[in-house]
């Protein structure tokens, strides 16, 4: 399983939109991947901890990988790889 | 090189005059040169060992530890075991402090940022006044 989450605030501008495409993305690969969504508020700690210093922010298996909203190519490749990694590993 | 009266480090240090004396009287500072009336005559390398107290107290290390760290300090080839450990051991602590503040700054960089990005409201508030 793939975790996925997507790092916003109440009051974000793009991270409804951000979140929107992480969805969609996130559904082409059934049960492989599971997304959530973290209210930095709410969770400062384990935010600050990965590295997150702006919204909206994406990390996959716990790493940042985006500290700002990615084009859908840019996700979708980053999303992608990772779930060729987690299938080669069995 | 630079000499300065007790006054001018008074000012230039932020520490009272009874400090600056009473740091020389129980030998942290060493012997202060004087001038022939007896007034002390503070030497660029008393200020630098004055400023590397003051930063040992923001760490709240005691007189008694940071008199053993300026011996270090003073000669680090010919410093005693103990002297060494406690270095050691007061690296760690500094490293665990910058690791703390670290996190700090983190978190309200963050903060701020969310600020500067949010359309209205400010999560800021909002973490401040939640309930611990």
């Amino acid at each position: 399983m793939i975790l996925i989450e997507i790092f916003s605030a109440p009051n974000c501008p793009r991270c409804a939109s951000a979140a929107v495409l992480l969805h969609s993305i996130v559904q082409e690969h059934g049960d492989l991947c599971q997304w959530r969504r973290v209210d930095v508020v709410e969770e400062i700690e384990y935010a600050v901890e990965l590295g997150v210093l702006a919204t909206p922010s994406i990390a996959i298996d716990g790493k940042l990988v985006f500290t700002s909203i990615p084009t859908e190519n840019a996700l979708r490749m980053a999303i992608d790889g990772h779930v060729r990694e987690h299938r080669c590993n069995g | 090189m630079g000499e300065y009266r007790i006054g001018q480090v008074v000012e230039m240090l932020g520490l009272s005059a009874d400090t600056l004396r009473y740091y020389e009287k129980i030998g942290l500072l060493g012997n202060i040169s004087r001038l022939p009336s007896g007034v002390r005559v503070y030497r660029d390398k008393d200020i630098s060992r004055l400023k590397f107290i003051q930063r040992a107290q923001q760490m709240n290390f005691t007189l008694a530890e940071i008199g053993a760290l300026l011996k270090m300090r003073e000669d680090p080839q010919g410093a005693r075991v103990h002297v060494r450990q406690l270095t050691a051991r007061k690296l760690e602590e500094v490293e665990a402090r910058i690791r703390t503040l670290n996190t700090l700054r983190d978190e309200l960089r963050l903060l701020l940022n969310l600020c500067v990005a949010s359309e209205d409201g400010c999560p800021i508030i909002s973490e401040i006044e939640k309930p611990r």
